[in-house]
């Protein structure tokens, strides 16, 4: 069946809820489709312990605060509790299971494909998040390991794995926390971090590091912000260097800005790795029998792996032609502005700054309703 | 598992300084020590050396190492010991598992796998920490915490007015590894400027709303007050956890870790001001639990006999907890 509509939203997580509730404040009418058969999916099957890394007074969706008695962070459940109030408040009623195969630009819209129906629309709003596609990279002798290898976007908690010894690979927010969570169930981790990385306190004395981000560093040039955290993060965290942990040449807020990586921000994990409690080892290099080898020539035994490897876009998987406007990673280059040459095409939530991924789809999904209001006049 | 084998915070972290600390945790002499630079940064061993049976405790820290300060036999914080006259010697000394988490210093027996202690308080604000002992065991020191009963006669601030007890609400549900008790009643009269440090009303409702876990015995309480008109939450709560140690069969250690809900950043520094104050109230309000522990003629922990109200249900679901999990038998 072949539909024909304004809008389309492709995702019902935070970024397409978002821009629903500013078309439909606009009036502008839309379908938002929705691959699984809820609201924020990814919300729902991240691992228990997750919480907002952001305050919530600072990541809160257009035109719905948090509501009174929130932590400071919200937790994973708080998060599921908000889209689905979101959702109902502003009457948002996606389709679900309409998991998009294909999408692709047409003369004077967008032609997207599910397994069922197919669609027509002026305006495509692509919202499916960085979350959509596991990364899942291999290493040779992964068949001979024997223990499981999953990826983290299948880990919930660390009760099945308490006692085992268990290899965490990637030093991302998941790849820390999962560690830190297994630890707390009775399991001995080491974590694997393959580069130089910034750590940063999600608190740095008593003060967010979002709040210090919005309010401080995103107002200064980057190589004195970069100053002025290294000093504080030295005070605070000392030399990470004698756990294994090294600092890149580029400052943190440059290498957000330049880079597009975020600091690690740590919420108890470091505290640990100070105290022997949690390894941290070199990159991966080869598994054996109920072994892993290492980039420094270190073998240690393990009984499972958990792979905090990250995900993947996967935009060009569905999106034919979309290249263009992605870089070398596959995260679109345009954000919350009319893609050049594709008119009626936006990215949202595709980025994660210093102030906040949340922070970031508010604004964002305004000035994208702005937009698509403003060519429909 | 047995008591040990369970997660015991043993100390306040800042009162572990350069010098080895005696503890006793479950009947068990232990000393604690910061190893300053090295592997691991703590160690925790039992508080006698392998060799003649010395206070390991009256020793020094060197290069990392515990040295007794009979014989100057030295244990790294993983209990690897040299003999300083037997090179070939490889004494080992009863190690603990040790962490500093949440300001407190942890331990248990070596191996065990227990799960740490969850306090959620991602989003809270740290209030303070205290210590305390009470002269009494384990199960009637636990007691006082899970009734709201002695709020009235024991409490300056905490919990309902005496008056009023009759129509306070107070549900028990419990699950295999836990207890939870909800009470519902009028706030007590307060001093007036604290209505205001604290964001409530006078006549509003408090909630009390507390689980119990056994794994090691605590309880984290959820302290929140709503608008008696339209039980709209009020802005603030207080999320405190509370672990019961036992020193010995008749003390107990109380360690309360206090937060709350309302960032110390806001309302212009008066929220800073309200932690400081909360944070004395805490510590008063414990004092005056343990004072009263102490003065308790029976201190027996069988229950049958007594006569008990409506509020003391929570006593036998924790009993049989208790030695299901914490004590691991039957």
């Amino acid at each position: 069946m072949r539909e024909e509509t304004e809008v389309i939203v492709v995702g019902a997580g935070p970024s397409g809820l978002s821009v629903g509730a500013c078309l439909r404040s606009r009036g502008i009418s839309f379908e938002i489709l929705e691959r699984s058969a809820e609201v924020g999916s990814s919300w729902r099957n991240h691992y228990e312990r997750l919480h907002l890394h952001t305050v919530q007074r600072f990541s809160a969706l257009p035109g719905m605060p948090w509501p009174a008695g929130t932590p400071t962070y919200p937790s994973r459940a708080q998060m599921v509790s908000y889209l689905d109030t979101y959702a109902h408040e502003f009457e948002l009623h996606p389709r679900f299971g309409e998991d998009v195969r294909s999408a692709r630009r047409v003369d004077g819209g967008f032609v997207l494909r599910t397994e069922a129906n197919e669609y027509l629309t002026r305006g495509l709003v692509v919202a499916t998040g960085y979350n959509r596609v596991p990364h899942v990279p291999t290493w040779p002798g992964e068949a001979s390991f024997g223990g499981p290898i999953v990826h983290s976007s299948r880990y919930k908690n660390g009760d099945p794995w308490r006692g085992k010894r268990v290899l965490v690979v990637g030093a991302g927010n998941s790849g820390a926390e999962i560690a830190l969570d297994l630890w707390e169930h009775g399991a001995k981790p080491a974590l694997s971090v393959r580069g130089p990385v910034h750590v940063v306190p999600r608190d740095l004395t008593g003060v967010p590091s979002q709040i210090s981000s919005l309010f401080l560093f995103s107002r200064l040039p980057p190589k004195i912000a970069d100053a002025i955290s290294l000093f504080a993060l030295d005070r605070v965290l000392g030399d990470l260097t004698p756990y294994g942990l090294t600092r890149p040449k580029l400052g943190p807020i440059s290498q957000v800005i330049l880079e597009k990586r975020i600091p690690l921000i740590d919420v108890g994990t470091l505290e640990l790795v100070k105290q022997g409690q949690i390894d941290v080892v070199k990159d991966v290099r080869s598994f054996g029998p109920g072994e892993v080898h290492f980039a420094d020539g270190t073998t240690r035994p393990f009984d499972a792996v958990v792979l905090a490897t990250g995900y993947r876009t996967g935009i060009s998987e569905y999106f034919v032609d979309a290249e263009g406007w992605l870089d070398e990673r596959g995260y679109p280059r345009y954000f919350g502005e009319p893609v050049p040459g594709a008119p009626g095409l936006f990215f949202i939530g595709f980025r994660n700054p210093l102030t906040g991924a949340l922070h970031d789809i508010a604004i964002e999904a305004e000035r994208v309703a702005e937009h698509l209001a403003g060519e429909k006049r | 598992m047995a008591e040990l084998d369970h997660w015991h915070p043993v100390l306040l972290a800042d009162e572990l300084g350069g010098k080895p600390a005696p503890v006793r945790v479950c009947d068990r002499e232990l000393v604690v020590f910061r190893a300053s630079k090295g592997e691991a940064t703590l160690g925790a061993f039992a508080d006698v050396c392998p060799h003649r049976g010395m206070r390991l405790s009256e020793g020094c820290v060197e290069a990392g190492r515990l040295v007794c300060p009979y014989h100057g036999w030295s244990f790294a914080p993983n209990g690897e010991g040299r003999s300083p006259a037997t090179p070939a010697a490889r004494p080992c000394a009863d190690a603990f598992d040790v962490v500093e988490r949440f300001g407190l210093i942890w331990i248990k027996r070596r191996g065990s796998s227990a799960t740490f202690p969850t306090i959620d308080v991602s989003g809270y604000h740290l209030v303070g920490k205290t210590r305390h002992r009470a002269d009494a065991p384990l199960e009637v020191t636990l007691d006082n915490f899970i009734e709201v009963e002695h709020t009235p006669e024991v409490h300056a601030l905490l919990g309902y007015p005496r008056e009023r007890m009759p129509e306070v609400i107070c549900e028990v549900t419990s699950t295999e590894s836990s207890v939870r008790v909800f009470n519902e009643g009028p706030q007590k009269a307060l001093p007036r400027p604290l209505y205001t440090l604290l964001q409530i009303e006078p006549g509003d409702i408090f909630i009390d709303d507390w689980t119990t876990w056994f794994s090691p015995v605590y309880t984290v309480y959820e302290q929140y007050w709503l608008d008696p008109a339209t039980r709209q939450q009020r802005p603030n709560a207080l999320r405190i956890a509370i672990f019961f140690v036992p020193v010995t069969a008749e003390q107990t250690d109380i360690f309360a870790i206090s937060y709350a809900l309302a960032p110390p950043w806001e309302r212009y520094g008066l929220n800073a001001f309200a932690y400081l104050l909360t944070r004395a109230f805490v510590v008063l309000e414990l004092r005056r639990d343990v004072t009263l522990l102490g003065k308790l003629a029976d201190k027996k922990t069988e229950l049958r006999g007594r006569t008990l109200s409506r509020f003391d249900k929570p006593l036998g679901l924790a009993r049989k907890r208790i030695e299901s999990i914490y004590r691991g038998r039957g």
